[in-house]
């Protein structure tokens, strides 16, 4: 294994792969930045170009590219409260925040940072799992893969503001998103629901066009009611600001390691998809918090708001790719159509890729890993720049941003449909703040709801009752308990310190 | 005599191969796709725009634009009544729109006989797969199971479910379909978990499974290319126990010679019309396009208009109570 390990290291380091390589960080570059242009959807339209590589050189461009998405999506949600990818819209929860007190240096620092550290924790997730692979992904069958889901949703605790009124609006919210999850035409029987009548609905509502005017749309109107720049009257870190951004990271190490390593885990598990993870690392973040003061100022720039998800979005890529490999099984779009490019190579995964073509799978693990350290290194450059930004005056950004909103949402399917449903969810999403009412949760019920419903159905019609006794299942309810529970232990603690 | 008008017509004579249209030179062409990018639809659209260039006099350039929605009703009201019939426009869409259509699913604003149709790009074959290792090693012993066998399924509207459930509701196989995989390669996990004990689909997204020997085919759909390795199964509507079960059976099966459709909007020239089917001809023949379906994966063979037209009309013309009976069973969906 140390053979292929190195054998793959040195196919990456050659000419053309590397090059190709430096093409694919160029493309994903932009594509992360610029929210519309979905990492998916760019993979699929870069995959004619691979017809005659060899499959080191088109992986490194392939993984180049699609490795580099996750972390400069990062600094659009960071800079300016506009989801890049649907995959970075925790980290604007805190790391928008950050910015608006004029800590945008700070903040993209963090998320720089803690993306390497959570890509590296996914590569070496995937160079290890090599011998265990199969027989943990055989184990998680979909009774478990349900619990996990329950797990995700339980999540919802975390992320919901203090106390038992908190909670119930966070549990509000998150089932408001599981309502909108069933939007569609359901997978058992066919029967269309909440569709209206329209053909727009009967696919059921996208993620994209909703997570843009969640989280943007109120972000603005804010920005258009204050008047100033988006930093406010503060004056903006600069490059120090950065690196106080790259110290917070190594100071919560392990929370860092932690989120990576449930990034890692969420992105195994093929069918759950690619949102999922940095919301689960966000909740596990906010438990991070020793006192309900501190818990307040979750969402309002806690840097560990930032790196938790900043890690698990990167980490959750290299565990996304163990069922690709091993087993043809894509955790995620980008990864189904990954597997397209496999197929165009010659590749099968399968065991194959585990022992005869063992080199080809760590080429792509150091392929992440380079791919990452140099385009970290590049933004590190950027910042400095990129946090002057956030001192413009709003009036000169607002129609910036909000072009890059309607963009953003339109190019998903290229239907104006999407529009409206940005705007809605804008409105929605604005009353939700002034209401006090929590918007993670809605976003994790409505990208967990078909997950989980689909699972519990194919658990009750394969096994009936049986599997509620399977030993994971039992763990895992055992887990989303203790997440359930946590806050509330979280403040019966911090009352024990108060009165003692 | 004056030979100088004869001369004058002489030396003009090439300028006639001048005069001669040709509609597509300078052109773009937009090929229009139902689905997101990724996908086995637009796969095959991709494919095409390369290779349809070189075929098509005036070397136009061929371009894929993708109109998700509806499970593509949406594509194919847009190539119905938005698109112009100018020869610039063509469109692919999910093959089971016929059935929508039939089935009059809400949405529907098209008539499948009235586009121009240009044919199809490849013919499918579906077959049900069992686990290797389960002691049935055919039809015959399946039929006979005493414990329901468990199918894996995406969900209604895919041959994943409709082509098990008709032979579990005509047929009387034990079967039971669990549906809500999300994709499936999902499902042949579940099958080497032991999850699930089958799949059905087309064979040549089950082709490696086979190979592997993971599972084994025991009962296949009309086939019109019959591929050797499910040659021998028996056909599921030879062993229909009645004319109305055979008459479902061969409408769920009807679209799979169409697999890949491609059409050209209503009213559009039959000379563009043509040219265009040459071009299809003359493209799925090439070597170059062949070496790339081959590598990924996908089945290359062109189906005439005209047969096309033929499906259409079969599937078209049912009695109201063979589609009313068909309704029951098969939804149109993803």
């Amino acid at each position: 294994m140390l053979e292929a390990l190195l054998q793959g290291l040195l196919a990456v380091l050659q000419v053309k792969a590397f090059s190709f390589m430096l093409l694919g960080i160029l493309v994903g570059f932009w594509v992360g930045l610029l929210p519309g242009l979905g990492g998916a959807t760019t993979l699929a339209l870069m995959l004619p170009f691979i017809y005659n590589m060899q499959p080191v050189e088109a992986f490194a461009f392939l993984l180049g590219m699609h490795s580099v998405v996750a972390t400069t999506g990062d600094i659009t949600s960071v800079l300016f409260g506009v989801p890049g990818e649907a995959t970075t819209a925790a980290i604007i929860l805190d790391g928008y925040s950050m910015t608006k007190k004029g800590q945008a240096g700070r903040a993209l620092g963090a998320a720089l940072t803690s993306s390497l550290i959570g890509a590296l924790i996914g590569a070496a997730a995937l160079a290890l799992a090599v011998p265990i692979v199969r027989p943990l992904v055989l184990t998680f069958g979909s009774p478990e893969l349900f619990m996990l889901a329950v797990v995700g949703l339980a999540f919802i605790a975390s992320l919901s503001a203090q106390g038992v009124r908190g909670m119930v609006r966070g549990f509000i919210a998150g089932g408001t998103g599981l309502y909108l999850a069933m939007v569609g035409q359901d997978p058992q029987a066919g029967v269309a629901r909440f569709t209206f009548d329209t053909l727009y609905l009967a696919q059921g509502i996208d993620l994209v066009p909703v997570l843009v005017g969640l989280f943007a749309i109120p972000e603005i109107i804010e920005l258009v009611v204050r008047g100033s720049s988006i930093a406010g009257t503060t004056k903006p870190g600069r490059i120090e600001g950065a690196l106080e951004g790259v110290k917070d990271v190594f100071r919560n190490g392990w929370l860092t390691i932690r989120c990576s390593l449930i990034g890692t885990f969420v992105g195994i598990m093929p069918g759950m998809g690619g949102a999922v993870a940095q919301w689960m690392a966000y909740g596990h973040a906010t438990q991070s918090a020793r006192t309900p003061e501190e818990r307040e100022g979750f969402g309002n720039g806690d840097v560990r708001g930032v790196l938790g998800p900043g890690a698990a979005c990167n980490s959750k890529e290299g565990g996304a790719l163990i069922p690709t490999i091993a087993f043809g099984v894509p955790g995620s779009t980008s990864m189904a159509i990954l597997l397209g490019g496999f197929f165009l190579l010659g590749l099968v995964p399968g065991p194959e890729m585990l022992t005869t073509h063992l080199s080809v799978t760590f080429s792509m693990v150091w392929t992440i890993v380079l791919a990452n350290v140099i385009t970290v290194a590049l933004c590190f450059l950027l910042l400095n720049r990129l946090a002057r930004l956030t001192t413009l005056p709003g009036h000169l950004l607002i129609p910036v941003i909000l072009v890059l909103v309607f963009i953003g949402s339109y190019t998903t399917n290229s239907s104006y449909a999407d529009l409206v449903v940005t705007l809605i969810s804008g409105a929605v999403g604005y009353l939700m703040v002034r209401a006090g009412y929590p918007r993670a949760p809605l976003v994790l019920g409505l990208v967990l709801g078909k997950i989980a419903e689909n699972y519990l159905y194919i658990s009750v019609a394969r096994y009936d009752a049986a599997w509620l006794l399977r030993p994971f299942v039992l763990v895992l309810l055992a887990v989303a308990l203790g997440v359930v529970l946590y806050p509330f232990f979280q403040l019966w603690r911090a009352r024990n310190r108060a009165r003692a | 005599m004056n030979w100088k008008p004869g001369l004058l017509v002489l030396a003009l004579l090439p300028l006639s191969a001048w005069a001669q249209p040709q509609p597509y030179a300078g052109k773009t062409v937009t090929i229009i796709v139902g689905y997101k990018p990724g996908g086995g639809y637009d796969a095959m659209a991709r494919l095409l725009a390369r290779h349809l260039p070189k075929h098509i006099p005036g070397k136009p350039t061929v371009i894929v634009q993708n109109m998700p929605g509806g499970n593509s009703i949406i594509a194919a009201n847009y190539l119905y009544s938005s698109a112009k019939p100018d020869g610039l426009t063509l469109g692919t869409f999910n093959r089971n729109l016929p059935i929508a259509q039939l089935t009059a699913v809400q949405g529907v604003k098209f008539d499948m006989r009235k586009f121009a149709w240009i044919g199809s790009a490849a013919n499918e074959t579906t077959v049900l797969t069992i686990r290797s290792d389960l002691p049935y090693k055919n039809f015959d012993e399946l039929r006979k199971a005493k414990q329901p066998v468990v199918i894996g399924s995406t969900g209604p509207g895919a041959n994943t479910y409709d082509f098990p459930l008709l032979l579990k509701d005509l047929l009387g196989v034990n079967l039971k379909i669990v549906s809500g995989y999300s994709s499936s390669a999902d499902i042949m996990l579940a099958v080497e978990r032991k999850e699930v004990d089958g799949r059905a689909g087309s064979i040549s997204s089950l082709r490696p499974f086979v190979e592997r020997k993971l599972v084994r085919p025991v009962v296949r759909a009309r086939s019109h290319d019959v591929d050797p390795a499910i040659k021998d199964l028996p056909v599921d509507e030879s062993i229909a126990p009645n004319p109305r079960a055979k008459a479902i059976m061969a409408l769920r099966s009807a679209p799979e010679l169409i697999a890949r459709p491609y059409v050209m909007p209503p009213n559009t020239p039959p000379e563009l019309l043509k040219v265009m089917r040459e071009a299809f001809v003359a493209a799925i023949k090439d070597p170059a396009a062949l070496a790339e379906a081959t590598k990924a994966k996908l089945d290359l063979e062109y189906t005439p208009g005209e047969e096309a037209m033929k499906v259409l009309d079969e599937v078209l013309n049912q009695p109201k109570d063979i589609v009313a009976e068909f309704s029951k069973y098969v939804k149109f969906g993803e």
